[in-house]
């Protein structure tokens, strides 16, 4: 599994140069500040500064990319904790909790726990890469329709996680987004619900959807707010509390562990990524707590799943780029960019005749994942200020952020507009108790799942017997029920057995 | 059985606006999709979804309708007051004319009036504070993304 003489290489390519080391912190840095601006994606801030790296050698051009990439990873769970603004679709389940514990005033744990979670999701993730780099890749050129469409169905699984409240209000906003995450011409070439609006062609802007329905609209929620938390004295930007909060994360080494295992898995998935990776991670994560219910109102387990989960996602992305030479999302296409601007093609060769060079961007991402340790610790120290800033002053300005943003993605009207239209849906729906989160991820899914389940239903014709032939996605349903089988019975177990202690009690007392 | 027909009935209009604004745009985009086309390749995902959406609609239909017994009827069970709404709505409105507007008036202007009018609206009354702010803000969020983003942002002033 391990190329010995690859290795013993790649740490002398690592220590001969300095080069190879100087790009790290301003990478990350770059990473961080435009992972926090929302409308800034991974891939934008690696697209600006890719037209830099042309006067670099291949591996520090290589890295510095990589070093934004981790500190955009990372970045985007800034915005998500403390103004429930998910920088990236990456961060969407840091929202869930992350916010709010920010807004019980843990602002300042939530984001040592993500960082903490970050790093070490990152670290396990290119651990895990070492090893599996070859099996991974082999495993992806497998994947089928049928597997992504069981694989998008497992992130279905959050909704019934996200209900809240009333189940039926759960379901109903979850199906309301895979509808109008369906809007647009589908795969097979039909225009359904443009209106006659052209951009809508390609279906609802997602991220602009995303920020309207879950920052836009609690924005307006706090008007009648004076800040963001209302105790003065929980208002403290506390580097303790920060290292608390890191301190917290490594007491949870097995939601990291499922959360980094998951991040690789579907973060290697060319198309699926890291978007899906943090909700299936969240979902897992809530199904098999014992404090399940609690999640959604401010849980640490909640960030740590999310962003173990998204973090290593970088990992399997990486693998499926280096391996095979597909671009997974927009980050890595853009590395791909980098290899092809120094003449360099990707792909299996790349990794038979360079093992070297590959060893050596996995190394220097370990690197990366410690220095993002200390970088973030002080990103997140001054970007914690924001809870001190009067609502008066916040709710317009973030309001036009998101605005520029929206502009930014999508260069046109249309991102501004459609966050108006869901910022006020979802200030309707928030209002009305209904999870703006389900809605959320149905319009992350429906497009997924619309295409998946039509490919399916093309290369199968129809015949229901083609699900027994693909052994992938039967592993994947077969897991799915293994994991929901599992918790029912352990939460049946539970309740028999506060059952049975409650019983006891009640003999005790007579 | 006496007990549950006692009390006057409570209609929460909002909630039966919203769910009504749903069901209109999941049928409306149903009857669509129907009639660009019959085919299963158009319609595999979004007939199914869109009934069991309206299912959905029909579940949740009767929390709408509470019956509440007479001195809780009387007690005011809103959550906002009055004026506090109309602070929303007036800045929701205030945020749509701005969006509209970006192109037409250019990002810099409509940003300087909805950043100032929004932060009126919020609360802050000292009127050198809200068009320094407003004027500082807008030019570094203009410069600011003009320097990151590839394409321009129309602008009028700046």
């Amino acid at each position: 599994m391990l190329d010995l003489s690859a290795i013993g290489s790649a740490l002398s390519i690592l220590s001969s140069s300095y080069l190879a080391w100087v790009y790290l912190i301003p990478g990350l840095l770059i990473g961080l500040i435009f992972g926090a601006m929302p409308g800034i994606s991974i891939s934008m801030a690696m697209a600006i500064f890719l037209p830099v790296t042309l006067y670099m050698d291949f591996l520090p051009a290589v890295i510095f990319l990589t070093s934004i990439y981790t500190g955009a990873g990372f970045g985007g769970s800034v915005p998500a904790v403390l103004m429930n603004i998910p920088g990236t679709s990456s961060a969407v389940a840091t929202t869930f909790d992350g916010y709010p514990m920010a807004r019980q005033g843990k602002h300042s744990q939530a984001l040592g726990l993500a960082l903490a979670a970050s790093v070490l999701g990152t670290l396990s993730s290119y651990v895990l890469l070492l090893f599996l780099i070859a099996p991974v890749s082999a495993v992806v050129l497998k994947m089928g329709p049928l597997e992504m469409f069981a694989i998008a169905i497992w992130g279905m699984m959050l909704l019934g996680a996200l209900a809240g409240a009333s189940i039926w209000r759960g379901l109903l906003a979850g199906v309301f987004g895979v509808l109008l995450g369906t809007v647009g011409m589908n795969t097979a070439g039909y225009i359904r619900g443009t209106m006659g609006i052209p951009w809508l062609l390609d279906g609802v802007p997602t991220i602009p959807a995303m920020m309207g329905l879950l920052a836009a609209s609690q924005l307006l929620n706090l008007i009648n707010t004076h800040y963001l938390i209302e105790d003065e004295a929980d208002r403290k930007i506390s580097f303790a509390r920060i290292i608390e909060g890191l301190k917290l994360a490594f007491k949870y080494p097995t939601i990291i562990a499922r959360g980094a295992g998951i991040g690789v898995i579907i973060g290697a998935i060319p198309g699926v990524g890291s978007s899906i990776s943090n909700l299936i991670s969240y979902a897992e994560t809530r199904r098999n707590a014992p404090d399940g219910e609690t999640f959604g109102k401010g849980n640490p387990k909640g960030v740590i799943a999310a962003e173990a989960a998204n973090s290593s996602s970088e990992g399997g992305a990486m693998a499926t780029m280096l391996a095979l030479g597909i671009p997974g999302g927009g980050a890595s296409a853009i590395l791909l960019a980098a290899f092809a601007m120094h003449n360099i093609v990707g792909g299996p060769s790349f990794i038979g005749h360079n093992k070297d060079i590959v060893y050596a961007i996995i190394f220097s991402n370990f690197a990366q994942a410690v220095l993002l340790l200390f970088v973030g610790l002080g990103f997140v120290y001054a970007a914690s200020a924001v809870v001190r800033v009067p609502l008066r002053f916040l709710i317009p300005t973030v309001l036009v952020v998101s605005t520029f943003g929206s502009y930014a993605i999508e260069g046109a009207l249309s991102g501004p507009i459609t966050l108006f239209v869901f910022a006020v849906i979802g200030w309707a729906m928030v209002r009305y108790n209904y999870p703006v989160a389900a809605v959320v991820v149905g319009l992350l899914l429906g497009r997924l799942l619309e295409a998946n389940l039509l490919r399916t239903w093309q290369i199968s014709r129809g015949d229901l017997g083609y699900a027994l032939e693909r052994p992938g996605a039967i592993l994947i349903f077969g897991l799915m029920i293994l994991s929901i089988g599992l918790t029912s019975y352990s939460r049946w177990r539970r309740k028999r057995a506060a059952a049975a202690a409650a019983a006891s009690t009640m003999e005790i007392g007579s | 059985m006496k007990e549950r027909t006692r009390g006057r009935l409570v209609v929460d209009w909002g909630h039966l606006a919203l769910l009504t604004f749903i069901s209109g745009v999941v049928l409306a985009y149903l009857l669509d999709a129907r009639a660009t086309s019959l085919k299963i390749n158009n319609l595999l995902l979004v007939e199914p979804a869109a009934i069991i959406a309206l299912i959905f609609v029909a579940l949740v239909l009767p929390q709408c309708f509470r019956r509440v017994s007479e001195e809780k009827a009387a007690e005011p069970v809103r959550k906002e007051t009055l004026s506090e709404l109309g602070k929303v709505a007036a800045l929701a409105a205030a945020f749509g004319a701005f969006v509209i507007s970006l192109e037409t008036v250019g990002f810099d202007v409509a940003t300087f009036l909805f950043t100032a009018f929004g932060i009126y609206v919020c609360g802050e009354r000292k009127l050198w504070l809200i068009l320094l702010f407003s004027a500082i803000f807008t030019a570094v969020i203009v410069y600011g993304y003009q320097m990151l983003v590839p394409f321009p942002f129309p602008l009028r002033v700046l």
